[in-house]
Parts: C-alpha cells; sequence; structure tokens
C-alpha cells in the first residue's frame, strides 16, 4: 500500500486497552517471565523438517534445545499442554511501518541514506503483531525517497525499551522506492512545488547520479587511508553521512530493499546495480515480479510481496494474487508482507492466499511469513524454522495458521510468553466485562 | 535603632518607592525598582545548600554582595532593613527558558515572499547536497539565514521579555534565568539574564555559555522536515564543524592542500563540535535522552546538557555514561504520556478498573530530579515549556515532596545552573563579590508553601 499516505490509527482497540488500565507502578512492564518454556503434544510445524505429530518443543535460556517427538521436559519448566494445537516459527514481517516516530518519510530531499527510522518501543501496534503470531519485522519508512532512509529489525520484545528491541545480527537495511510515490504522480501539489525526480527517467538518473558521487567519495578516502602511510599530515576528507551509507551500499554491508511495482522499473534498477557493481536485496511490492521473475533471481534478489491487494494506484492494476507463486517457481525466494497495521495481525491468512492461487505447497506457503523473510532480513541462522539452537520464537495457533477460525492462544519472544490469549485484553473481553456500549 | 532607619528612609523617598518598601509581600507587584546599598540586619542567612548563618548581616554595595557574616560592620549610609524572622537565600536560578525569546519559527522577512527557497543559505546541507543533482538553471540563492539554524544567534542579545514576564519570574523567587530556544536545529546559543526589571542595567549577564541543540526541522519543505531526519541533519553539522577546526589547524600549521570551508554555519559549531562549548540538547523522553547518548559518544561532545529531562529516571545509564547534566523542566509530563505506560496499559493482563492516574504515577513522574540527583547526575532546575516562571518555587516544592531533598533542590535550583551556564562567579551563592541577588522569605524555610516570599533582590535592587 502507499507507505507515505499511511494513517497511524491506534483507534478502537488502544482505547479499549487503555480503559481498562490498572497500574502498579509506570515502569516496571508486566510481561517478563523465565526464558524457559515447553510445549508439548502438538503439531509442529517445523518449516525446515516437516510437520510432527504429537511433538514437543523445548525451549532453554531463550533458545529451542529440542524439537521432536520424544522429548524429556525437565522439571520446573513451564509447560503449555499442546493436545489440539499448532505451533509455528515465530512469524516475521518483512514490511512494516509499526512502532516509528519521527516521521514515516524525510521527503524534502529524494536521497537520504543518512536518515534512519526511529522506534517508538510502546507502540500497542507491538502488541497486536504478537497476537497475530508476529515475533519480528522488518520497520521501514516511506517510499517518498529513490534512495531513502535506513531500516531496522527489530524482535517484537513488548515490555521492554525501544532500543532492547532491536534484533542483533540482522542486516543493515536501507530502503529505496522507484516509481508513482516518488515522482510523485499521485500528489495534488502543483508540478513546480514538487521535487526532483518527477519521472520515472529522473528516478534512474538519480540513483546513476549518486552512485557515482559515492564511488568518487569512496576513492577520495581510499587515497586518504593510502597516503597517510607515508604522509603524516594527509588531510582526512570531510565525512558526509549520505555518500557514506551509499559506500555502505556499494561494500555489500547495507542491504538495497527496493520500493517497486512495474516490471520495467525493477529491470531498470536490477540494470543500474549491476552497472554500478551493488546488489537489491529484496524488492518489496514488486507486484509485477511475476513478469521479470528470472531477472529477479538471476540478479540474486528476493521478493516481499502483498497477497492479494490490487489497482489501488496506476501501477498496481497489474498485480495478479499468483504472483507469489509464480515467482516462486521460478526460484526466487517470497515472503508476504504486511505493510500496514492492521494485516500485520494475521499474516499467516495472507500466506494462505498462495496455496489458493498458485497451488503453493502448504509449508511453501508458510516459508512465506517465516524462514524466507528471515533470509531477506539477515536472521534466518537465528529464527525462521523450529531448529535446535535457533531462538525461542513461537506462535501456537488454536488449529492449523490456515484454518479459517485458527487463533493464535500464545507468542513466544526468547521463550518468553508475551502473548496469551487467556490473559489478554482482547475486545471480546473487555466487552464481556464492560457489559453493552462499554459503560459498565 | 534599625528599626527607626528602615521607617525613616521612605519618607525621604518618592511615593512608589514608599509603597514597595512597606508592601513587597507581593514580589510581583509593579514597583520601581531603586538601587541603593543595603545591609540585611537580624536575617538567618543560608549562603549556600547546607550552609548557614543562623543569625547575620549581609552587607550590599552597589549592586554586589560587600559583606556576609555573623558579625558586619555597617558603613554609614546604607539602609538597613531588620529581617528577625526571615531568611535570605541567594536568588533561585531557572535554568532554561524561552520565555522572551524569538520562536525559531518566526516568519522571515521579506524573503519568503520573494519565493527564496528557504533551503539555501547557511545550514543549507544535509548531507552531500541536495536531492536536486542539477538545478532548473535558478540564480544562486539569497543569503537568507534560517533561525532554525542560526546558530550564532545569541539569546542573551534577543531576551526581550515583558514586564509582566518579569515579575512573574520574581514571583516564583527567580533572580536568574537560563535562555534557551525552544524548537529549531541550532537555535543559536544559550545565555542567561537577570529578572530585574531594565532600567539602567541591561539584563544580559552572560552569552554564549552553549550550543542548543533541538531535534526540530526546517520550514517549507526543506530538508529535514521530519525527526528522523533531523537526528542525520545534527549528526553532519557537528562532523562538518569538526571537519572546519581540522582544516583550521591544518591551515595555520601551514599543511598543504589545508583550506577551511569558511561556512558561517559549520564555523559558527566549531565551539560545540570540539566541546569548547557545552552543547544544550533539547530531550525529553526516554528516547530522545538517549538518541543525545549516542550523539555526544558518537561525536566526542564532552559535557552535553540534556534540557527537559523529563523521563531522565528511565535512562540514567546514558546520561551517567556521557557525563551530562540534566536540566529537568518541572513542567512534568503526564503519567498517562510517558514512554512505558503503554506496555502496562495493553499488555498488563488486568481489566476492568477504570484508567485513573494514581497518587504513585504522578509521584513517579515528579520524583525524576529526586531519582537523577541519587545516581549522581547533576541536576538543574527549568520552567522550560512552562508558560510562566511564577510557579518555579511552588514545583520545586512538589519536587521535594516527592522524595528530593531540601539542599539538593536548593543545590539544582542554585549552584548547578550557575555552573552549567557558567556564570558561577556572579550568582548562585551568598558570597562576598557575587551580585546581590536575593530571595528573601518569612520564616525559615525558602521551599514551605506557609511561607510568603517577603523581597527579591537582583543586583542590589529591591523588588
Amino acid at each position: 500500500m502507499d507507505s507515505h499516505m499511511r494513517i497511524l490509527n491506534v483507534g478502537m482497540l488502544g482505547r479499549a486497552a487503555r480503559a481498562c488500565v490498572v497500574v502498579a507502578a509506570i515502569s516496571t512492564p508486566a510481561v517478563l517471565v523465565a526464558q524457559d518454556l515447553a510445549i508439548r503434544n502438538a503439531t509442529l510445524i517445523t518449516i525446515t523438517g516437516g510437520d510432527i505429530q504429537n511433538g514437543t518443543i523445548l525451549v532453554r535460556n531463550g533458545k529451542i534445545t529440542a524439537v521432536g517427538a520424544n522429548v524429556n521436559i525437565p522439571a520446573g519448566v513451564r509447560t503449555i499442554d499442546g493436545t489440539g494445537k499448532f505451533v509455528m516459527p515465530g512469524i516475521i514481517d518483512a514490511h512494516s511501518h509499526a512502532a516509528l516516530e519521527g516521521g514515516i518519510n524525510e521527503g524534502a530531499e529524494s536521497v537520504t541514506p543518512e536518515v534512519q527510522v526511529q522506534l517508538k518501543g510502546d507502540d500497542p501496534v507491538v502488541y497486536r503483531a504478537l497476537a497475530g503470531g508476529v515475533t519480528a519485522a522488518l520497520l521501514l519508512h516511506g517510499s517518498a525517497n529513490t534512495i531513502g532512509g535506513q531500516s531496522r529489525v527489530i524482535k517484537m520484545r513488548w515490555g521492554q525499551s525501544a532500543d532492547s528491541m532491536y534484533f542483533k545480527g540482522a542486516f543493515r537495511i536501507v530502503k529505496f522506492a522507484l516509481g508513482e510515490n516518488v515522482t510523485r504522480a499521485n500528489s495534488t501539489a502543483p508540478a513546480d512545488e514538487r521535487r526532483f525526480p518527477m519521472t520515472r527517467m529522473g528516478v534512474e538518473f538519480t540513483v546513476r547520479y549518486w552512485f557515482q558521487k559515492a564511488k568518487e567519495y569512496d576513492q577520495e578516502w581510499k587515497e586518504y587511508r593510502d597516503a597517510v602511510k607515508t604522509n603524516p599530515n594527509a588531510i582526512m576528507p570531510r565525512r558526509d553521512l549520505r555518500l557514506e551509507a551509499l559506500t555502505d551500499i556499494l561494500h555489500g554491508d547495507l542491504k538495497v530493499h527496493s520500493h517497486s511495482y512495474r516490471g520495467d522499473e525493477i529491470l531498470m534498477l536490477i540494470r543500474v546495480a549491476d552497472e554500478n557493481g551493488f546488489k537489491v536485496n529484496t524488492f518489496q511490492h514488486v507486484l509485477e515480479g511475476y513478469k521479470v521473475a528470472d531477472e529477479i533471481a538471476r540478479h540474486g534478489a528476493m521478493a516481499s510481496t502483498f497477497a492479494d491487494m490490487w489497482g489501488y494506484k496506476v501501477e498496481a492494476f497489474d498485480a495478479i494474487p499468483y504472483n507469489m507463486a509464480l515467482m516462486s517457481q521460478r526460484g526466487v525466494v517470497v515472503s508476504v508482507n504486511s505493510d500496514s497495521d492492521e494485516r500485520i495481525r494475521r499474516l499467516y491468512q495472507e500466506a494462505g492466499i498462495g496455496v489458493r492461487y498458485g497451488n503453493m505447497s502448504v509449508n511453501e506457503a508458510l516459508k512465506m511469513v517465516t524462514l524466507n523473510p528471515a533470509k531477506q532480513l539477515g536472521v534466518d541462522k537465528m529464527v525462521g524454522s523450529l531448529e535446535n539452537g535457533k531462538d525461542g520464537d513461537i506462535a501456537v495457533f488454536s488449529a492449523h495458521p490456515f484454518a479459517p477460525d485458527a487463533m493464535v492462544e500464545y507468542t513466544v519472544v526468547d521463550g518468553k510468553v508475551l502473548f496469551d490469549r487467556s490473559q489478554a485484553n482482547t475486545l471480546r473481553k473487555v466487552a464481556a466485562e464492560k457489559g453493552p456500549g462499554g459503560t459498565k | 535603632m534599625a528599626r527607626r532607619l528602615l521607617f525613616a528612609v521612605p519618607l525621604a523617598l518618592p511615593v512608589a518607592f514608599a509603597t514597595a518598601f512597606a508592601q513587597t509581600a507581593d514580589p510581583g507587584k509593579a514597583v520601581t525598582a531603586v538601587r541603593a546599598d543595603y545591609a540585611l540586619t537580624n536575617v538567618r542567612i543560608v549562603t549556600a545548600p547546607g550552609k548557614v548563618i543562623e543569625r547575620g548581616t549581609v552587607l550590599t554595595r552597589d549592586g554586589r554582595i560587600a559583606a556576609v557574616g555573623a558579625t558586619v560592620q555597617i558603613p554609614a549610609g546604607v539602609t538597613q532593613m531588620d529581617l528577625s524572622g526571615h531568611t535570605v537565600y541567594a536568588g533561585l536560578i531557572d535554568a532554561a527558558t524561552s520565555i522572551g525569546l524569538p520562536s525559531p519559527s518566526r516568519p522571515l522577512p521579506a524573503m519568503t515572499a520573494a519565493g527564496a527557497a528557504p533551503a539555501a543559505g547557511r545550514g543549507g546541507g544535509g548531507g552531500g547536497g541536495r536531492g536536486v543533482p542539477l538545478g532548473r538553471g535558478s540564480a544562486p540563492p539569497p543569503p537568507v539565514v534560517l533561525p532554525e539554524v542560526e546558530a550564532d544567534a545569541e539569546a542573551a542579545d534577543m531576551f526581550a521579555p515583558t514586564d509582566d514576564q518579569l515579575k512573574a519570574f520574581r514571583a516564583g523567587g527567580v533572580t536568574t534565568v537560563g535562555l534557551v530556544f525552544d524548537g529549531g536545529l541550532f537555535p543559536g546559543r544559550v545565555g542567561s539574564a537577570l529578572t530585574g526589571t531594565r532600567g539602567g542595567s541591561p539584563l544580559a549577564l552572560r552569552a554564549a555559555s552553549g550550543q542548543v541543540v533541538a531535534f526540530g526541522t526546517k520550514r517549507g519543505g526543506a530538508y529535514p522536515g521530519t525527526g528522523i531526519g533531523a537526528v542525520a541533519f545534527i549528526r553532519q553539522a557537528f562532523l562538518d564543524a569538526q571537519y572546519e577546526a581540522r582544516l583550521d589547524k591544518a591551515f595555520k600549521a601551514g599543511t598543504p592542500g589545508a583550506r577551511p570551508s569558511n561556512d558561517p554555519f559549520s564555523r559558527a559549531l566549531v565551539p560545540a563540535a570540539t566541546s569548547e562549548m557545552s552543547s544544550w540538547f533539547v530531550a525529553s523522553t526516554e528516547r530522545q535522552i538517549v538518541r543525545v547518548a549516542e550523539i555526544a559518544k558518537e561525536l566526542g561532545l564532552k559535557t552535553p546538557v540534556v534540557v527537559g529531562s523529563q523521563e531522565g529516571w528511565r535512562v540514567i545509564a546514558n546520561l551517567k555514561s556521557t557525563g551530562a547534566t540534566a536540566v529537568v523542566s518541572l513542567q512534568w509530563p503526564s503519567p498517562d504520556s510517558i514512554t512505558g505506560r503503554a506496555f502496562l496499559a495493553v499488555g498488563s493482563g488486568k481489566s476492568g478498573t477504570a484508567p485513573a492516574t494514581t497518587a504513585a504515577d504522578t509521584a513517579e513522574v515528579r520524583a525524576n530530579a529526586a531519582a537523577l540527583t541519587k545516581a549522581g547526575v547533576p541536576v538543574a532546575f527549568a520552567s522550560y515549556g512552562g508558560e510562566s516562571g511564577n510557579t518555579f518555587r511552588d514545583r520545586i516544592r512538589l519536587t521535594i515532596a516527592a522524595g528530593m531533598s531540601p539542599d539538593d533542590a536548593l543545590r539544582a535550583a542554585t549552584v548547578t545552573p550557575a555552573a552549567v551556564l557558567g556564570i558561577s562567579a556572579a550568582v548562585g551563592t551568598i558570597e562576598v563579590g557575587k551580585l546581590a541577588n536575593f530571595v528573601i522569605v518569612t520564616g525559615n524555610d525558602l521551599f514551605a508553601a506557609t511561607n510568603p516570599i517577603k523581597h527579591v533582590f537582583i543586583e542590589g535592587r529591591i523588588y
């Protein structure tokens, strides 16, 4: 969706939740528990090792230590009876604007990779995401900039400070954007108040121009580092945070996730990237990815798309729900993302659309919200499947996640149960307690 | 004898003064200040936090303190005031206010009407230039300096309060204010001023006490237009100033190739970027303060000052690690709005109770200064963010009620702000040579609600 037009709406749930606060002390989160946990007698959807019936998963000190049919649970470990329940890796959202503060778009200039999103740790959306089984997300800013700012990968460590939510070891990621949002094609502002680039030609030029500058900057520093070996008086060049970030892209230290829609603009960025020696890690949205899937795969890029969002602007008219399946078939690592504080609660349903449209296997479809986004965020060694040694990030469903009535019952991050539906202030619960109209 | 003199003097003076002298229990009342030399006798003197002369005399001459002690020789021609039953303290210092200062978002003169690009001129760059690689053949931009980035603007020069605003400060016991712009990015420099009504001596006490840094934006769609952009802009501005300082040094040393840019914006920031001058970051929430600590650490900024610091107690380690002074606003945030509240509101696992803000919630917010002091973070009180100085003393009283010791509170309202503003030589304690800035209360406790302010002295003038 158009993230630059996104409206942060805390909405009904936030108000309902605020209306039932009980507080002992402001600074003490109520959700901290030990990092040992066992879930037994459940169907384990491991993603990488098939499904295990009547299985047990054990988490010690926040890490998965056993997954299988025969697992001994040490005495004293909190154990959840998983009879009839389905356990899957914590869901990962590869495109979210939740929990951000300080602005979603630094759109005053078109090239701002020195900017970084800022996290607002206690955004209730984080808790709502947990309610949908989401345990990690890529937080990006909007799509106003050709070369935008740096994103953040977080874990949904609800109840902890903003700084402790950062996912250590994840990629550093910068957002690019192409097409109508960058050119402000849908802006109502008069043309002379708009900003370069205003056409797709200008977008391409902007990328080329700035990477040329980045290479010159890189060379300037290289020459300095060589010179200073023999000449202690060599003058250190000016540090330019913008060009520094671009050289990080050239060196592969900063991964590009590019907002994109049309096949032609995707090909354009691949071409410019190949010419300039950098990689596009992931195309975001990529609604026409099915038209250029081979080229995306050949470049080594991945794709994070919507399941069935369509037609909300001109460049989104060729979107089809088969996009996920078709790109997967051509070898592209595909994830399905939310880009929404609402859809973030039901990403598992979005993944299921891949089964209906394109005959993806259930496991391949579930990968689109677990292991595949983990790869795109550089955290697949830590999360994305139920395997020994990985983080204890788990979602426990009342039924198979693709079943229409499935609900998340527990969401676990680092072995801590951070969402427990039986304890949660759900609307249903609040309504039951408050009576009709919530006036009791 | 003293009493006779006290009553004798006003007879010879204009009516306005007589009125003031007889009824100055209300220091906010309109008076014409008169400067004379005074001997405050039989008064309890708190010369500094924890240092008390139970009964003594303070002698002033030409606006300064000439003598302090249990026994002081009183020269002839001095106005004696018998202040039995009263206590004299050094005048309070409000470490940061933007009252009386122009807003950094004030309109620009004519230039904007002429259609000039506000992004141009000083402080125009964010990184490697604007996002527009090639212009459309426009003429060079006019030399507009946006107030948001007028880094060498001196608050002390621009302080233009109304008489009512000054009276309000005096009613709060405040005789000196730290001047900190409200908003912008690098809106200028911290100064300090006295709160005595103008008439003879200038209000300004000192300029260039610090560089104000705020996470604001530029106007008119210029970069940075958001809080996220502001962080990057501020980091780049400091880096550029440090680069300018290096070039300058190399140039003076005759190093081949060294040539300073002479960019006025970068040059203005050199003292702050090289820690010759403290940077005063406007930051109140947990995240803002953490960000300040990160920036200070990254750029090697020593002794930063955090103006606002409302959620300081949540991030004490960050404040301590950077050697920051907390200029704590006494405008407490609503407990419902502070960071961490939503965790409990949404995830507490309990429901069904009204969202009442409890007394404990309020106490925790107000205990900020006490917690910071206990942790060893220097604290200076400020009315920053408030619309008037007249509640300064009352809010300190509530801070004491929330757990701060009265001595620590007095230090946070006198000695520490004087130090951080660089004006300790002139104000902050009752010592010979310092300005005769006093606040005098009935009784023996400045912060007791029942003790009215009897007089305020500023530079030897009585109000």
